[in-house]
């Protein structure tokens, strides 16, 4: 398969249509409401589960959501669920948008490098994790290291536990980012980190069976960051596993979960760091031996 | 040899204008089909098919489901091309495609505008290390 080289493109040209005669099996461009194209993919796909995402496709959906991403904001505030993030990665992982054209975009906007920083960083990310993918092939599937939990590999559960699946698990956290995975298919990094960890650590499930479930429903659904990520919450692609606690989830989703919730009283994820460590992991040196970045934050934060 | 009248196969990496096989040809019937194998096998919900179903729908293609390289190539025949255009994919299970579809007839793989061109392979493993090398490269593409 010959590989050529292209010449780079500054200025997207809109793609002129090109329609093909119309062919029996051909599935319909014309429908009149996205009524009409739930109905069909109801019709056509009849195993796929659940309703059409609030979150629209498209090149036209995209750059109203580039036209709004403030980099400086975005830097201060994207760890917060209500902070400014760029609700970018849809299109990014399906080529709606190209990392390039994001990295130009954000070059535009910015006066000083300090203030695109964090987000070229992220984009970053996302060159890194595909770049693995290629490395790695299939291989993101399989553990790429050994846990540092103190935990065996097969102490971890294959399945994910029901009630996670159903979003009945009495923690409104919990319940409330499953609920958001499943009817819209995004959620905010700080949540998928803190579900991630809920599951593999809480609950002690193997990483795989809760980077499936994601893949089902993510709109960003992207094997290489979505698994290589819940490796880095297990601490099979990092030197520790990633924890938090609630004291950190309630700052970072302003207190909206907990004032609701009827665990709140028994929360399972109360405690300082060290109580947690030693309820979770069952390692001699403190996992928690590299420095943290900073006090009361989450452990590790990438 | 050129290919004298290729037809493009868009598949779910590359669903905008700057799908590089596109830009190249955007005179040439494009196809993109959805893979029924993987919708089944990984339990792929509504949602995600209707996002990739209205990313389609913004660019001139065919829409099909099935096997995607019988689909690629029964699209190929159905237009007398002489090979098969697509961009470079980086999912495995997408490289796989592309291989049986070359076995059968010509396939031409463009890679779009990369983020961070590097002069050598990253030493890849942990992000921190691949950073070192890319960050001062992403910036010099920077006028501020």
């Amino acid at each position: 398969m010959p590989r050529q080289d292209r010449r780079s493109v500054d200025q997207l040209a809109p793609v002129p249509a090109a329609p093909s005669p119309p062919d029996p099996g051909d599935l319909p461009r014309q429908l009149p409401s996205r009524e009409a194209l739930n109905s069909l993919l109801q019709q056509e796909f009849p195993g796929a589960p659940g309703e059409l995402s609030p979150i629209r496709g498209g090149r036209k959906a995209a750059e109203m959501r580039l036209s709004k991403v403030d980099p400086a904001r975005y830097a201060r505030s994207r760890n917060h669920l209500d902070g400014l993030v760029t609700g970018l990665s849809p299109y990014i992982r399906h080529g709606v948008l190209s990392l390039a054209e994001v990295r130009d975009a954000v070059f535009r906007r910015i006066r000083h490098r300090d203030e695109g920083g964090k987000l070229i960083n992220e984009l970053g990310w996302r060159d890194f994790w595909q770049r693995m993918w290629l490395e790695l092939g299939d291989a993101i599937a399989e553990d790429q290291e050994e846990y540092k939990t103190g935990h065996p590999a097969s102490s971890y559960s294959n399945a994910l536990p029901q009630d996670v699946r159903d979003g009945c698990t009495g923690l409104a956290c919990m319940d409330g980012f499953r609920e958001q995975l499943v009817t819209t298919g995004w959620l905010h990094n700080h949540a998928r980190m803190w579900l991630a960890a809920y599951v593999v650590h809480w609950r002690r499930v193997h990483w795989r069976a809760g980077a499936d479930w994601f893949l089902e429903h993510l709109l960003d659904g992207d094997p290489a960051s979505n698994h290589l990520s819940w490796q880095w919450v297990a601490s099979c692609f990092s030197h520790k596993p990633y924890f938090f606690n609630r004291d950190n989830l309630e700052r970072y989703s302003n207190g909206r979960y907990c004032r609701s919730c009827s665990c709140a009283d028994r929360c399972p994820l109360e405690g300082s760091y060290d109580a947690l460590e030693s309820q979770l992991f069952a390692v001699s040196q403190p996992v928690r031996a590299v420095p943290a970045r900073s006090k009361g934050k989450s452990k590790r934060k990438r | 040899m050129d290919l004298t009248n290729p037809v493009v196969w868009v598949h779910e990496e590359a669903l905008g204008p700057a799908n590089p096989a596109l830009q190249d040809h955007p005179k040439a019937p494009a196809l993109f089909v959805f893979d029924q194998a993987w919708i089944e096998a990984q339990n792929i919900s509504r949602k995600r098919l209707g996002f990739l179903y209205e990313c389609a729908l913004e660019l001139p293609l065919t829409l099909r489901k099935g096997d995607v390289v019988q689909e690629v190539l029964a699209f190929a025949k159905r237009h007398g091309a002489d090979g098969v255009v697509t961009s470079g994919p980086v999912d495995p299970r997408l490289n796989r495609y592309a291989t049986r579809i070359n076995r059968e007839l010509p396939l031409w793989i463009l890679d779009g505008d990369p983020f961070v061109e590097l002069p050598r392979p990253p030493r890849l493993g942990r992000f921190s290390r691949y950073w070192r090398e890319a960050e001062p490269l992403v910036w010099e593409g920077f006028r501020g």
